[in-house]
């Protein structure tokens, strides 16, 4: 390790690294602009200057950028020197002459990189009085706002937008002192991370316009730890409070799972939360008065338990807890997933490779650097949009690598690396049944049918383990296409393979795992990712419960049936048709959930559950990571409750064993440990509800939290006592231990003199590397160095029928997820429901784009208009899966068309 | 016990004297500082016709002012209500319409802004830290309520009337 000496003190750094990086890793303030640890430097701002003495002598020195310079061995440099200090200065007071006067109207203010950069460098007082520079603001969609006046052309945005996550409608136009950043003409930002901007930017150009609607200061939030509730990746999220209404989320970095950054549903699609769509009163239909108390509810579910055949339906978006409290209550054998029999059959799958431990899952951050990926059937820029960003990553990166081996150029170095490499891209093979947004950077694509698909992937771990059988009638097409990504898997030290469960298809995981486990047998570290559908969908199925088919089966045997159903619109789930025979059969339908859909209607007993920025709980996510997600806020509505409160509650109605007390979320886990020896260390995903750090709690609240005895006044003048919450180690005040807390508790990133985001320098170990303490979660399957078994079993090639489309979904990262169509922004940008077919499929049917189609199925048919759709192989019918107020479909089944309007 | 100070008078305990018993020189004691203080300067003032005049730097109740065309100059910036010690400030933001311009001098304002006259300590912060002089504290007490709710103000006991309009 080198030695520098920083102001005559000797440091021992780390090689390869910068200047800046150097300094803020050693927790030294210097202040910048144009640098993110996620995209290297450009030495734009001028910002972070130091200056750099020749030997001991040397008492000139030389001013230099920090963020261009490497860290070398006996460097000596100073931070403090006078012209170093007034260089800084300088700069800021120049790019302060433009900006404007507004921090009270600038919805940055208080957590504002510029505020600490200023105010670090001690510019108080600006002496400009002239008139300032002003541009007009375009309109750049429903979710980030546009204020060009507060820019100071670091450049972040472009750099971020364009490079790295690789939009294309966002860039920079004109000279000198009239730089804009923005669109050509006023839209909607295309690239689904566009909210990123809001976070990359130092100032308010670009801010959340969700926020805007509820608008509160970063230090007057109730803040918790959470987990993103919208995909399988479990993205860390930090949520923010004030009022009894969720108000925002930001990033939390994770830097094994999300890094710096999110997807815009994950950021912006938190109004589920406030909506008045809520369940608020538990309700016993049927009846005269519905909504009821507690009290008359409890009595009502005595009465439902006893004598009657529990039938318990769990659910892939509850949390491990609640999922668990309702298969104690109804016990292992009555607990069904709430999923169809084709997805648990995939899943299980899933879970038993992932638990066999015979084979590698990466983190997406080992994704990122990847030197080869194969991404097997999985649309991931839909259903696990942040995978996409690190498979992008990956290909970038892994060309800059190369050239950085050849040439002595810090990977940081970030324009100089970008003029080597030019258009050159690490490989990424991306097979999918239609056409998405990451073809443009893969090495080679294919548009199959899911069976198809499964056959390459077949016909690839064939020649890379020739003991595996050689895919039957394979074209010669598919031969080559099968030995070009062979070659480039095995020229590759971590390859990794991407499945996942969007195709329905299990060939596609049986496939995707024979490649990489013959990988695997080369001496190789190779990875395979699957994407699961829901945020704990692997959670469930880790539970192994049998299927949603088994529960109609069940019911319809009894006649005496309660049915609770946990957070879980069936609606979405299964078909229409499948929910509606169950419903049928059972004489009661109990029904915990958040929000009103069609299963609430059907529901007997509804019992409103607490989302997850009410609830403690614990998810699994796709890489078998289980995370804590605290409660940011208790509703002040006292019905309204964690689902596994409520069913340890009508548990306790059953046995009288029970002392009465609430079990805590961590003792369910234990208990759930102590049961399913699968799920071994989860308890340890966060410290236990009475951790303490010598008595104290953290606080959720900064400390310049404000209004404590205002803002209830105007309902009660006598201020209540603090929240008390028993669940966790964090508290509901302003007191309590303010040092570096564990991880996964750190409930926002503050540091003294950094306000802004950035201040997550203070809380790494090494600038963009891991939290200190290490990264929140516990890995559930690890690689054990189990001999893998392969799959042999190889399917047909995929025919197109006469009249007959097999069904597949597909999904939309904008108005497929259940919760997040509630944020306005997000629906607006939802499209409205269609169904697909390829061009030569609607020639042949004699159908044009737009001409209203009617399919059957289950029983039921629907009307919809037709979109015609390019790269779709022959033979597939696509609808999109999940949008609002649309059935789930028997996906993987085959339809025909029965009527034909024109 | 130890005195804590050396002004302990011990009782006289000795029995009165026949002029003592008396009590008539006493009273006429009395009787002649009560008749001098009759015709002293007053230490009291008839309040509330009579008022003594402020010091220049007293601190009363908040308002919330207007600027010369009668627009609202809060944007709800928080400052305030994150300066005031006894954090009895809070407030709402809301996003100013087209068409509002009248009404409030930036593009932001309070929706909501809520004062708790019984935390408050007429510390004059919130005034020092306001960078829009939008929150003053004047020259007037907060008046005596039969209820404490009455002491919560909001922006319509705050906000300085439109010129014109009565409160």
């Amino acid at each position: 390790m080198p030695t520098i000496y920083i102001d005559n003190k000797a440091f021992e750094v780390k090689a390869g690294k910068n200047l800046l990086e150097a300094c803020l890793s050693l927790g030294l303030d210097l202040p910048y602009f144009c640098w993110h640890p996620a995209m290297g430097s450009v030495g734009a701002c001028r910002q972070c200057a130091v200056k750099v003495f020749k030997d001991e002598e040397d008492t000139r020195g030389r001013i230099v950028m920090s963020c261009m310079e490497s860290v070398k061995d006996g460097l000596r440099l100073s931070v403090n020197d006078k012209t170093a200090t007034t260089f800084r200065s300088q700069v800021i007071e120049w790019l302060m002459t433009n900006h404007p006067h507004d921090c009270p109207v600038c919805d940055e203010g208080g957590c504002c990189h510029l505020q600490d950069v200023t105010v670090m460098t001690g510019h108080n007082y600006r002496r400009y009085e002239y008139k300032k520079r002003t541009y007009t603001n375009q309109y750049l969609g429903p979710l980030v706002n546009h204020e060009m006046n507060r820019c100071i052309q670091c450049y972040r945005c472009v750099r971020y937008y364009r490079d790295y996550a690789g939009g294309k409608d966002l860039n920079v136009f004109s000279a000198h002192n009239h730089v804009y950043f923005g669109r050509e003409k006023d839209g909607v930002l295309q690239s689904p991370f566009s909210g990123n901007l809001v976070e990359v930017c130092p100032t308010g150009v670009f801010t959340d316009k969700t926020l805007k609607e509820h608008y509160t200061r970063k230090w007057d939030l109730t803040n918790a730890p959470a987990v993103c509730q919208h995909c399988s990746l479990g993205c860390n999220v930090i949520a923010g409070e004030r009022y009894g209404q969720l108000r925002n989320i930001v990033n939390r970095y994770n830097s094994e799972v999300n890094g710096y950054f999110l997807c815009d549903k994950g950021r912006f699609g938190y109004e589920f939360v406030n909506s008045e769509n809520r369940v608020t009163q538990p309700l016993i239909r049927k009846r005269q008065s519905e909504a009821v108390n507690r009290a008359t509810l409890m009595q009502h579910m005595s009465t439902l338990l006893s004598g009657h055949t529990l039938i318990g339906i769990g659910s892939p978006r509850a949390s491990l807890e609640s999922n668990y409290a309702l298969m104690d209550l109804v016990g292992k054998e009555n607990f069904y997933q709430g999923i169809p029999d084709d997805l648990v059959y995939i899943e299980q799958k899933i879970v038993d490779i992932l638990l066999s431990g015979a084979i590698h899952t990466p983190s997406l951050k080992e994704i990122e650097q990847a030197d080869a990926v194969l991404i097997l059937g999985e649309d991931i820029w839909n259903t696990a949009p942040v995978m996409a960003l690190a498979v992008r990553q990956s290909v970038m990166k892994t060309a800059a690598t190369h050239t950085t081996e050849q040439v002595a150029i810090p990977l940081w170095h970030d324009m100089a690396v970008r003029e080597l490499v030019q258009d050159a891209k690490g490989f990424l093979a991306n097979m999918t049944v239609t056409a998405s947004p990451l073809d443009e950077i893969s090495a080679s694509t294919m548009r199959a049918a899911p069976d198809d698909l499964a056959r390459l992937g077949f016909a690839i771990a064939h020649i890379l383990n020739p003991s595996l059988p050689e895919v039957p009638d394979a074209t010669d097409a598919v031969r080559t296409q099968a030995m070009n990504i062979s070659r480039a898997l095995q020229q590759a030290k971590h390859p990794v393979i991407i499945t996942g469960t969007s195709c329905w298809n299990n060939a596609l995981v049986r496939a995707a795992f024979d490649i990489a486990a013959a990988l695997d047998l080369t001496e190789k570290r190779a990875g395979l990712a699957f994407v699961m559908q829901d945020c704990n969908s692997l959670g469930l199925a880790m539970m192994r419960s049998s299927s949603f088919e088994k529960a109609i089966t069940s019911a319809e045997r009894s006649s005496n049936v309660t049915a609770i159903i946990l957070e879980n619109d069936l609606y979405r789930s299964v078909p229409a048709g499948q929910a509606d025979a169950f419903f049928s059969s059972c004489k009661n339908v109990v029904v915990l959930d958040t929000l009103h859909n069609r299963t609430t209607e059907r529901a007997d007993v509804l019992i409103p559950a607490a989302t997850f920025a009410e609830a403690d709980g614990t998810f699994v996510n796709n890489e078998a990571r289980a995370q804590c997600s605290s409660q940011v806020f208790m509703p002040a509505n006292s019905e309204v409750r964690e689902s596994f409160k409520w069913l340890s509650e009508i548990r306790s109605l059953k046995t009288t064993a029970g002392n009465g007390h609430e079990k805590h979320p961590d003792e369910i886990l234990q208990a759930l440990e102590s049961k399913f020896p699968q799920f071994k260390g989860i308890s340890r995903s966060a410290p236990p509800h009475d951790f303490r750090f010598h008595g104290a709690r953290i606080p959720r609240e900064s400390h310049r939290y404000s209004g404590r005895t205002a803002m209830q006044a105007n309902i009660d003048v006598s201020e209540p006592k603090p929240l008390q919450d028993d669940d966790s180690p964090l508290s509901y005040t302003m007191e309590g231990y303010r040092g570096p807390a564990p991880s996964p508790l750190i409930p926002f990133f503050w540091a003294p003199g950094w306000n802004s985001g950035q201040s997550v320098n203070k809380f790494q170990l090494e600038t963009g590397g891991s939290l200190k303490g290490g990264e929140p979660g516990v890995r559930l399957a690890e690689q054990t160095g189990v001999t893998p078994v392969f799959s042999r079993d190889i399917p047909d090639a995929f025919t197109a029928r006469q009249d007959k489309w097999l069904l597949l979904p597909q999904y939309h990262l904008f108005g497929s997820g259940e919760l997040s169509v509630y944020t306005e922004g997000i629906a607006s940008q939802s499209p409205a429901p269609y169904i697909s077919l390829s061009r030569h499929d609607a020639e042949r049917a004699g159908l044009k784009e737009g001409d209203i189609v009617t399919v059957k199925s289950d029983g039921k048919a629907y009307s919809l208009p037709l979109s015609i759709h390019g790269s779709l192989p022959d033979g597939i019918m696509l609808v999109p899966a999940g949008l609002r107020g649309m059935d789930s479909w028997s996906w993987g089944g085959w339809v025909n068309i029965s009527t034909v309007k024109v | 016990m130890q005195a804590l100070t050396n002004r302990a008078k011990p009782v006289d305990r000795r029995p009165m004297t026949f002029m003592e018993k008396i009590y008539l020189p006493a009273i006429a004691k009395g009787m002649g500082i009560t008749l001098k203080h009759i015709f002293q300067k007053k230490e009291t003032v008839r309040y509330p016709e009579q008022k003594r005049p402020f010091s220049p730097v007293f601190r009363g109740l908040h308002v919330l002012n207007r600027d010369a065309e009668g627009r609202e100059n809060c944007t709800a910036c928080g400052l305030c209500a994150v300066a005031c010690p006894a954090e009895a400030i809070t407030m709402e933001a809301a996003e100013r319409k087209p068409g509002e311009e009248n009404l409030y001098r930036e593009e932001k304002y309070a929706a909501r802004y809520e004062i708790n006259m019984l935390r408050c300590i007429f510390c004059g912060f919130c005034e020092e830290a306001c960078p829009k002089d939008a929150i003053y504290l004047t020259e007037t007490f907060a008046p005596a309520h039969y209820k404490r709710e009455g002491f919560i103000y909001g922006k319509k006991d705050l906000l300085v009337p439109m010129p014109g309009e009565k409160k």
